[in-house]
């Protein structure tokens, strides 16, 4: 099997959802290490020997993160990002859904290297079983000592606070979170300062994504040197893959970063269901360029997809057979920016909706040529210009796809339906 | 070339607090901290923008602004990018032209498009930056735009085009940061994304009228002017607001000799451009054809137009022949807190020095005990002020503006803002006040003798200087020129006080005094209309200046039809002693000349020589000439009369 199991590897284990079945598995063990071996300074250079880099979607290397707040600045926070909406994303929910315990552990293991004494999971409104599940767990964990005041002993104290969001996927970049989180419109921020300098309440403030958080126990258990040699030079240690579209069996695996694209497809997902080839995949999530059978022996590996013109991003695979109509698919996306758009800045407020008007039209076929040169000199108008990351990737699967797939984009010119559409039914049929 | 091309080693520059920067090949040194926006503009290179706005913090929403600047991987915004020492910028190369052809694109898809019914059409910047940097044409295929609800009143004075906004931030953001009071909010998301007020609520704001002002289109504008004008059609006069001491700038607009609007004109050491709705919405008060328009003269038994030199004929010969009779102490002098400094300047020499009466005032109330130091306090100043003290409601409601001042030290300078009650012990105030180190008080002219005894107590406390709100445009004029019973020009003591104006009234109704000289319009006197009326009709001889026919103009024996604000020019003196010009927007609603005029030939009749033309500008000298503080203060500077602030 090419998976590689460590955030997963108890996963399944009776109770693991309550403290008791998690303390079984040799839960919290490692926050009692974190204490007793490391003071918050080794602990924060253990990370960064470890070289792990953030899983929210910008890769960003945890241990230097950490490293940029300010000394002798506090109160300081931290805020695992659980809000999780990139479309073809579902690790995060699974992580809590299966282990909520080890969210927490590692989120108390970053408070005590930060020092921080309040952290705050906001997770995304639609997540709410997971959010009653995540309450449940910080109750069963401060009743027993794990949260609160000198947990264990340690003389560190630290409390946690569940909030949900009210269901945008804006909230999870991470100073919309934070405006959030402070009870204001979910809007990014503007940048400098930095949450680092200035976050939440206007204070020092570090924001993890869920799976960043749950590999710190296993970091402090068997080291940041174990952790550096697992994956490749780049990529270290295994990331949770979703994996969705066409494929057999759908579902997340967790990856030793490195292997190839192909094992992952092959092996883990069963492959490209009703014995169809493969059109294109979406490594990353719903942001990121599209990629090709040519890329499926690239490794698993963020520097090695992006030269490839594509991000891992959040971890999301979504394989796409040959039925599928890319026109069709860029349009479905360019909806979701244009729904999810917070409105703040022009480019992405207006351009989303310019794209999608313009993506309704050439997939049924109305479009003409001079609208869909259009369409590249709207989405090169937005695409760097916007407040935020947002508006930016709204317009890269789209040019992607157009870029690869241009025939396909221009046989939907004029052509009164969606002509790929119009070839598989003719298939079927 | 310099020293640079041909060393190839740029020169030391001392570290001078600045930084060097290049826009479009223009070298610049700036301040350390300033905005490319804000270097552009000192280099005279032009950047449009829509959210930045001069008063507010940066927000970067409107991508307007975005310009190239090298070793950036991405355009970056002008309006919240800081200068760094070294930068290239540059604003006139095809990126940036298409960055902003496309921005206007995005703007103009849903935009309605209303300019020839829009009130801001001629004074757009949406229609301006689209005409000096827009694409066009249209791309966009689609017919229907996105829609939203048209001419939506929020309160009494605004309404809001929601399909006009733009989203620029700039309303919702003036509530945030210049009122404090969050009025506006955004609501819904994307392109569905809309201001509104909460929950449809009215707004309440003292200061709404700024809203169509900070609005960059017409999506913001006042219910009173709607449909009223093309800003061509206006003329526009640099004025001040007639409705308070404070000051604040205006531009008068009219057309057809009717006032339309006021408009802000940014005085960044008075209203810092923002004006209240009080000022603002009373502009149609000046355009009342309920005028005196005639000059009088009134005997017994008869009433007669005369001419403008007959009447000033009859005003000398009639004062003098009551001084005659019953002493020039028979007749009393009254300026107004409405007059210029001008008309005030002639009046207190005339009064004292021609008819030789000691009995001048501006208003009722007794003024004992002024020094120069209860308005001592510049408005700027409040700023540098860390603990600022007001005493009861009167100040922030006679001067409005003062609130966003005191808003403005608290929430940029974190200045402490305390507001009592108008009686507050001087002990409580002591004690409100502690740990200050630099007390500001403010206080009303009604309050400033317990005001007084608060500074004296918290002088224990920090440092204290005080402002004291004077009341009428020029209040605070007419007391530096001493139209007060006990002092003279600059609170210079008198050895035997004159009666104040209650005085005067009463004594003239009693029949102890005789004559009256008045330069009205007064409110002051008119609030007091039943002790007026049994003056003037007692009085044996009453000349009188005045605009509105009423009480005075009833019963004077010599009536001389004045002139209004902005028929007029001169100087008025706000609270802080700030000595500004107001000019003449609308014809006179008579043919009589200006007040000064007709003073100094009343004068010269009376046997005054050497007081020139009377003409405005040439008073304003003589008034320099004769006032150390004025003439120190000049045009748009602050008449100082304390020792410290004259050193
Ligand atoms: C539009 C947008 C949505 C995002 N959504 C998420 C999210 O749901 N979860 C997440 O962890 N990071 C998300 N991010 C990234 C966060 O801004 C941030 O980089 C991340 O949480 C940092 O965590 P990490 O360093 O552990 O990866 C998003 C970024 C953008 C621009
Ligand atoms: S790009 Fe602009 S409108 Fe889009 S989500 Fe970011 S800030 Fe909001
Ligand atoms: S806001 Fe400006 S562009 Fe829009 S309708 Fe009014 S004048 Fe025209
Ligand atoms: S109403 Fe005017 S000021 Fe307010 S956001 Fe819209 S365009 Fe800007
Ligand atoms: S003016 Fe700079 S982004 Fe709006």
């Amino acid at each position: 099997m090419a998976e590689y199991k460590l955030l997963t590897k108890d996963f399944g284990a009776d109770g693991l959802q309550t403290l008791k079945g998690y303390e079984k598995v040799g839960g919290y063990q490692a926050l009692r290490d974190a204490f007793k071996k490391f003071t918050p300074e080794t602990l924060v250079a253990e990370v960064k020997t470890s070289n792990i880099r953030g899983r929210g979607g910008a890769g960003f290397p945890t241990g230097m993160k950490w490293s940029f707040l300010p000394k002798d600045v506090f109160p300081r926070y931290l805020c695992c990002n659980a809000d999780e909406s990139e479309p073809g994303c579902f690790k995060d929910r699974y992580l809590i859904d299966e282990s909520p315990h080890q969210l927490i552990e590692g989120l108390l293991i970053a408070s005590y290297a930060l020092q921080v004494n309040t952290s705050f999971i906001y997770i995304r409104g639609e997540y709410h079983d997971q959010r009653l599940l995540l309450e449940r767990a910080t109750e069963e964990a401060r009743a027993a000592g794990y949260i609160g005041k000198n947990i264990l002993g340690s003389g560190f104290d630290c409390d946690v606070i569940v909030h949900g969001g009210a269901g945008a996927y804006i909230c999870g970049e991470e100073t919309a979170l934070i405006e959030s989180l402070e009870g204001l419109r979910g809007q990014p921020r503007l940048k400098p300062p930095f949450p680092a300098i200035k976050g939440l309440y206007g204070q020092p403030t570090v924001v993890n994504n869920v799976e960043t958080l749950c590999n710190l126990p296993h970091i402090v258990q068997r080291g940041g040197e174990w952790f550096k040699a697992l994956g490749t030079d780049k990529s270290a240690g295994t990331r949770v893959f979703c994996c969705s579209g066409h494929i057999n069996r759908p579902g997340n695996y967790e990856m030793k970063l490195g292997t190839p694209i192909r094992e992952l497809l092959e092996e883990e997902c069963g492959g490209i269901w009703r014995g169809q080839s493969l059109k294109a995949f979406q490594p990353g999530g719903g942001s990121m360029q599209v990629l090709l059978p040519q890329h499926l022996d690239l490794p698993l590996d963020m520097n090695a997809v992006q030269e490839a013109g594509s991000s891992l991003g959040a971890g999301a695979m979504i394989f796409m057979d040959e039925t599928t109509c890319l026109v069709d698919v860029s349009m479905r996306l360019v909806d979701f920016y244009r729904h999810e758009s917070c409105g703040k800045c022009v480019p992405c407020r207006e351009g989303t909706y310019f794209e999608s008007e313009l993506m309704h039209r050439l997939e049924a076929g109305q479009a003409t040529l001079a609208e869909l040169a259009s369409l590249a000199d709207i989405c090169s108008n937005m695409d760097g210009r916007c407040f935020c990351p947002l508006g930016d990737t709204a317009t890269w699967f789209v040019m992607s796809a157009y870029k690869s797939f241009r025939d396909e984009f221009e046989a939907h010119c004029g052509a009164g339906r969606c002509p790929v559409r119009a070839q598989a039914t003719a298939l079927v049929a | 070339m310099t020293a640079v091309a041909e060393t190839g080693t740029p020169p030391e520059q001392p570290d001078d607090g600045r930084v060097g920067i290049s826009i479009d090949g223009r070298e610049l040194r700036v301040p350390k901290g300033t905005l490319v926006l804000d270097a552009a503009t000192e280099a005279g290179i032009h950047i449009p923008i829509y959210c930045a706005h001069p008063k507010m913090d940066p927000v970067a929403v409107c991508r307007m602004c975005l310009v190239n600047i090298e070793k950036f991987p991405k355009p970056q915004p002008a309006c919240a990018t800081v200068a760094g020492d070294g930068m290239v910028v540059r604003t006139n190369i095809p990126e940036v032209t298409k960055i902003r052809e496309g921005m206007l694109e995005f703007l103009l898809l849903n935009h309605p498009l209303d300019c020839p019914v829009c009130d801001r059409g001629g004074e757009c910047d949406l229609q301006d930056f689209t005409f000096r940097y827009g694409p066009g044409i249209s791309r966009f295929p689609i017919t229907e735009k996105v829609h939203f609800k048209k001419a939506v009143p929020l309160s009494e004075h605004i309404e809001l085009d929601q399909e006009r906004c733009i989203l620029c931030w700039r309303c919702v953001r003036y509530y945030d940061e210049i009122t404090g009071e969050k009025e506006i909010v955004l609501q819904q998301r994307g392109v569905d994304t809309l201001v509104s007020t909460f929950d449809d609520r009215q707004l309440q704001s003292k200061f709404q009228g700024n809203l169509p002002e900070v609005c960059p289109v017409g999506a913001l504008t006042h219910r009173k002017y709607r449909f009223v004008s093309r800003p061509w059609d206006l003329q526009r006069t640099a004025s001040v607001c007639p409705e308070c001491s404070y000051g604040c700038n205006i531009n008068a607009d009219s057309r057809d000799f009717e006032v339309r609007r006021f408009a802000s004109r940014d005085n960044p050491l008075v209203d810092d451009m923002w004006l209240c709705d009080r000022g603002r919405y009373s502009f149609d008060r000046w355009n009342t054809s309920e005028r005196v328009r005639r000059p009088v003269v009134r005997s017994d038994d008869e009433s007669r137009d005369v001419t403008v030199a007959e009447a000033i004929t009859q005003a000398a010969r009639r004062l003098r022949e009551i001084a005659e009779e019953y002493g020039a102490a028979s007749i009393g002098v009254l300026g107004s807190s409405a007059s210029t400094n001008e008309e005030l300047f002639l009046l207190e020499r005339l009064a004292r020095q021609v008819i030789g009466t000691p009995h001048v005032d501006h208003q009722l109330e007794p003024f004992d005990g002024i020094s120069a130091a209860e308005h001592e306090l510049g408005i700027a100043e409040i700023e540098e002020c860390d603990t600022l003290i007001v005493l009861g409601a009167d100040p922030e409601e006679q001067a409005p503006v003062l609130t966003l001042r005191l808003y403005k030290a608290e929430r940029k300078k974190g200045a402490r803002v305390i507001r009592l009650s108008s009686d507050a012990t001087a002990a409580d105030a002591a004690i409100a006040a502690s740990g200050a180190t630099r007390i500001g008080l403010i206080a009303d002219e009604t309050n400033r003798a317990h005001a007084a005894a608060v500074a004296t107590a918290l002088g224990a406390v920090g440092s204290v200087r005080r402002l004291t709100i004077t009341r009428g445009i020029n209040g605070r004029g007419a007391k530096d020129l001493g139209l007060l019973p006990n002092v003279g020009p600059a609170y210079a003591a008198l050895a035997e006080p004159g009666k104040n104006g209650r005085q005067i009234l009463e004594g003239l109704a009693s029949g102890t005094m005789r004559g009256l000289l008045m330069l009205g319009p007064n409110p002051a006197l008119e609030a007091e209309s039943e002790l007026l009326e049994r003056a003037v009709r007692k009085a044996a001889c009453v000349v009188a200046f005045d605009t509105r026919p009423g009480i005075v103009s009833r019963y004077a024996t010599v009536l001389i039809p004045g002139h209004a604000v902005f028929e007029k020019a001169g100087s008025v003196t706000n609270v802080e002693g700030r000595v500004q010009r107001i000019r003449a927007g609308l014809p006179p609603a008579s043919a009589t000349p200006v007040e000064t005029r007709v003073l100094t030939t009343l004068a010269g009749l009376m046997g005054a020589v050497g007081w020139g033309s009377g003409d405005p500008l040439a008073v304003n000298r003589l008034l320099r000439d004769e006032s150390p503080a004025y003439g120190r203060a000049g045009n748009g500077g602050r008449a100082l009369f304390t020792a410290e602030a004259v050193a």
